[in-house]
Order: C-alpha cells, then sequence, then structure tokens
C-alpha cells in the first residue's frame, strides 16, 4: 500500500488516533482511514504469536482490506467527479438564467416602456386618474377648512352672535347675496334674514365645480364685506 | 375664477392693508408706473360701489422650474415661515389670502404648482381662469430663468389673451452675489419681453415678498374693480344681470328679483 502525501496532515488532525477510523462512517470512509484500520489490525494480528492460523487469516485480511481501499477511492473520486459536474452545470443555469431574463426584456419592452420591481414597496402602483382625484379631493377639503377656520373667527370676534347659529344656518349652502351697493347696511341685512328664515337662498356661480369656494356664511359675509 | 367666493370673514390683518398704491420694483420693467389708484378705482372704493369685487376671488397662478422656491415664497408671505428642507410639490397645492384695498375686501387664491416635469400634467390643468401669473426663476441658476419663457407660454395657452397680469420674479436674493447685476439685467430684458413686471425677492429673508404680493393684489384689484365697473354699465345698458341672483321659485315675490331695477342703479 501506498502512502499518500496527505498522510502525515491528516493524522494531525485525526485526534482519536488510528482507531478512530474504526468509529467512522463507512460513507465518510477514506483511503487514510482504511490504512489506520490495516494498521491496527495489522498489530493485532501480531500480538496474536506466528500459529500458521493467523497467518493464513492475515493474507485473507489483507486482501479485505485492499478491496475496501479500492471501493473507498472509487466512491470518493466519483463523488468529487458529481460535486465538480453539479457546479458546473449550476454556473451553466446561472448564466442562461441571466442571458434569458436580459433577452426576454428587450424582447417584451418598446423604447417607452419600463420594467417595475414588484417586490419594491415603493413601485409606481397609482395612476394619473387616481392622483388627480386625490388632489381635487384635497383641495376641496382645504378650502372647507379654511370656510370653517374664518367662520369660527367670526364667532370668536362676536361677528356672529351665537344664538344665530343654528336655527339661521342649517343651509349648508347657504346665502351670499349680491345686493346693490347703494342699499344700507340695514336693509342687505334685513333681506338677506328674511330668504334665511324662509328657507331660500341665493346661489352664484356653478356648484359643481372644484376645488374652489362654493359656500359661505350671509352673516358672517355681510357684517365684514360692509364694515 | 371669477364666479367664486371668498370666505368672507373677520377683519384681515393689519398688513393685509392696502391703502396707497404699491409701487413697482424697477422702472424698467413694471406694468404701470402710477403712484396711485386709478381715478375711477378710488371713486367707487369711496362711494363703496365696487360691485362683486369684494366677494371674489382672484386667481394667481405661480409656475417654474423645481426647486426655484415658489412654494417657499408663498409660504413666507402666507404663512411668514421659511423652511429650509426642499420637499417638492405634488400636483398643486393653494393658499388663500385676504387682503382690504382701499377700504374693499379683496381675495387671492394662490395655486402653487409642482415643478417637477412629471407633475405638468396635473398641474396645468389649475392654469386656466388666472387673472394673474406669477413665473419664478431662482436669481442663482441661469437656467431657470431661460426656462420662464416656456412655463409662461404653457401658462398663457390656457388663458385669455391679455387676460393675466404676468410677473417674473427671482427668487433666493439672499443667495446673489457678484453676478448679481448681470442676471438682473438679462431678467429685466426677458420681463420686458414678456411684457411682465420683474421682481427680485427672498423667502428666506423675507426681502420684497409682502411688497411684492400687495402690488399683485393691488393691480388685480384694480383691474376687477374697473372690469366690474364696465360690465354694470354695460349691463345698465342691457337688462340687467339677473344670472347673479337666482331665487328659489318658491318664494312668493321671485317676480321681483326678475327685475333689474335694484341691480345696478348706479
Amino acid at each position: 500500500m501506498e502512502e499518500p502525501p496527505l498522510r502525515e496532515e491528516e493524522e494531525e488532525g485525526d485526534e482519536a488516533g488510528p482507531e478512530g477510523a474504526l468509529g467512522k462512517s463507512p460513507f465518510q470512509l477514506t483511503a487514510e482511514d482504511v490504512y489506520d484500520i490495516s494498521y491496527v489490525m495489522g498489530r493485532e494480528l501480531m500480538a496474536l504469536g506466528s500459529d500458521p492460523r493467523v497467518t493464513q487469516l492475515q493474507f485473507k485480511i489483507v486482501r479485505v482490506l485492499e478491496m475496501l481501499e479500492t471501493l473507498v477511492n472509487e466512491g470518493n473520486l466519483t463523488v468529487e467527479e458529481l460535486r465538480m459536474e453539479r457546479d458546473n452545470l449550476r454556473t451553466e443555469v446561472e448564466g442562461l438564467r441571466r442571458e434569458g431574463s436580459a433577452a426576454g426584456g428587450e424582447v417584451n419592452l418598446g423604447p417607452d416602456k419600463m420594467v417595475v420591481d414588484l417586490t419594491d414597496p415603493n413601485r409606481p402602483r397609482f395612476t394619473l386618474q387616481e392622483l388627480r382625484d386625490v388632489l381635487q379631493e384635497r383641495n376641496k377639503l382645504k378650502s372647507q377648512l379654511l370656510v370653517a377656520q374664518e367662520e369660527l373667527q367670526c364667532y370668536k370676534s362676536g361677528l356672529i352672535p351665537p344664538r344665530e347659529g343654528p336655527g339661521g344656518r342649517r343651509e349648508k349652502d347657504t346665502l351670499v347675496a349680491r345686493a346693490n351697493n347703494a342699499r344700507s347696511n340695514k336693509e342687505e341685512k334685513t333681506i338677506i334674514r328674511k330668504l334665511r328664515d324662509r328657507g331660500g337662498f341665493v346661489h352664484l356661480g356653478d356648484k359643481s365645480k372644484p376645488p374652489d369656494f362654493r359656500t359661505t356664511d350671509a352673516g358672517c359675509g355681510r357684517s365684514s364685506s360692509r364694515r | 375664477m371669477r364666479s367664486s367666493l371668498p370666505p368672507l370673514g373677520p377683519p384681515v390683518s393689519r398688513d393685509r392693508v392696502i391703502t396707497s398704491f404699491p409701487k413697482w420694483y424697477t422702472p424698467a420693467a413694471c406694468l404701470q408706473l402710477r403712484e396711485h389708484f386709478h381715478g375711477q378705482v378710488s371713486a367707487a372704493c369711496q362711494r363703496g360701489n365696487t360691485g362683486t369685487v369684494g366677494l371674489k376671488l382672484s386667481k394667481v397662478v405661480v409656475v417654474g422650474d423645481l426647486y426655484v422656491g415658489k412654494t417657499s415664497l408663498i409660504h413666507r408671505f402666507c404663512k411668514n415661515v421659511f423652511n429650509r428642507d426642499y420637499k417638492a410639490t405634488i400636483g398643486v397645492d393653494f393658499e388663500i389670502e385676504r387682503f382690504e384695498v382701499a377700504g374693499i375686501p379683496f381675495s387671492l387664491q394662490i395655486w402653487d404648482t409642482a415643478g417637477q416635469e412629471k407633475f405638468k400634467c396635473i398641474a396645468s390643468a389649475y392654469y386656466r381662469g388666472a387673472q394673474v401669473i406669477i413665473t419664478a426663476f431662482d436669481l442663482t441658476d441661469v437656467q431657470t430663468l431661460a426656462h420662464t419663457r416656456q412655463w409662461l407660454e404653457d401658462a398663457l395657452r390656457e388663458n385669455e389673451p391679455g387676460a393675466c397680469f404676468l410677473f417674473l420674479v427671482g427668487t433666493k436674493k439672499d443667495l446673489l452675489s457678484g453676478a448679481a447685476e448681470q442676471v438682473e439685467a438679462e431678467a429685466v430684458r426677458l420681463a420686458n419681453e414678456m411684457q411682465a413686471e420683474y421682481w427680485s425677492v427672498s423667502a428666506k429673508t423675507g426681502e420684497n415678498v409682502k411688497a411684492f404680493f400687495s402690488r399683485v393684489a393691488a393691480l388685480t384689484f384694480e383691474r376687477a374693480v374697473l372690469q366690474d365697473l364696465e360690465q354694470r354699465s354695460n349691463a345698465w345698458l342691457q337688462v340687467g344681470d339677473g344670472d347673479l341672483i337666482r331665487m328659489e321659485s318658491r318664494l312668493p315675490d321671485t317676480q321681483d328679483n326678475t327685475r333689474p331695477s335694484s341691480l345696478g342703479c348706479c
């Protein structure tokens, strides 16, 4: 049996000594382990003395160990070959896949197309119309907020007496009267009150068009516009 | 939009009260050199005869390249704040600013548009019906000045010719150092070509911001009053402007309101 060059290194790492090879799984066995086993067995046979039956058995044992060595070497070579083949195939598949996706992209996309990564949480996903609608809604709400703030300001500064609140302002589309400027303030107030009391109201402009202001409060508007 | 109504609320704050006509920034590029209100306008204001002007909301549209500071300019004026961090405007935004011009309440709805190309198709839908178009550029970036022509063209396309006051506004004045005169000379030249009034402002320091918007408000107000006077004198010749007041038909005295006798008598 030839001594392979790696023997010394292997022995260094093998803390269990030559006997350790006997405890290994047969699938993990290397040629070194077989040499260790033969060393152990040779030593024990030697201890049995020079009985001719022992010598007979020794020849057979050596033959079996040689067969084992061949099998182990063969097996390990096959494993190594398969491992290399697997790695080659893996790189080949990866290369093909990369080529494929690049080629696929070129085929499907025109000059004005783009690829969207569906796993990207920041990918584009809303339409222009949806954005338009959201903005319009926002603008509408903002204008309503401004109206409400002004109205609140009116209450705070006493421009609208609190008791007038709920009764006179049931109509959400309250009136804004554009009346003759020559009229006195008092006259106008009376007219607005009259309209309000009857539940009628005056429209100005087209109510369907967002996002400008559509509603305002008559009492509030009048009192500040005719100072 | 002419028919919309501002929220007429509490009295306007003191620094929104305009009594004398605000001056131009430079006589080299200004819309008018008059230093007083138009005679007809002061007279109308004194008599309180400004029609619906006080109820209307005049539309101001601010356009220009991204990052020139349109939003900063508007926020400095409307909220008196300046934010160092850049945040791109998404589509459009607006602010309402109430004034009292020559004793008459007057409101501007200031539309802040996105400068980013991708929002142009959204923002441009808000250009129409403007009384004022403000084209802003960055005084420290000549490219943005070069682009103002295109911005103006886009905004004008959505409006009647001659219907809008045009302003060319250079921003970030505080950052301007050596090349100031050169940039401003070019801007003035371009403003004259556009028939726009030129201003340079700083939203960071607030320099000229209030003066600028006061000028915008006064000019817009004056034109609104003059247009109103003209419309009403026409309406007097026709049969009233019954469009403005519409009563619910269940009111018993509807017929009174269809008669123009109480409208436009002065």
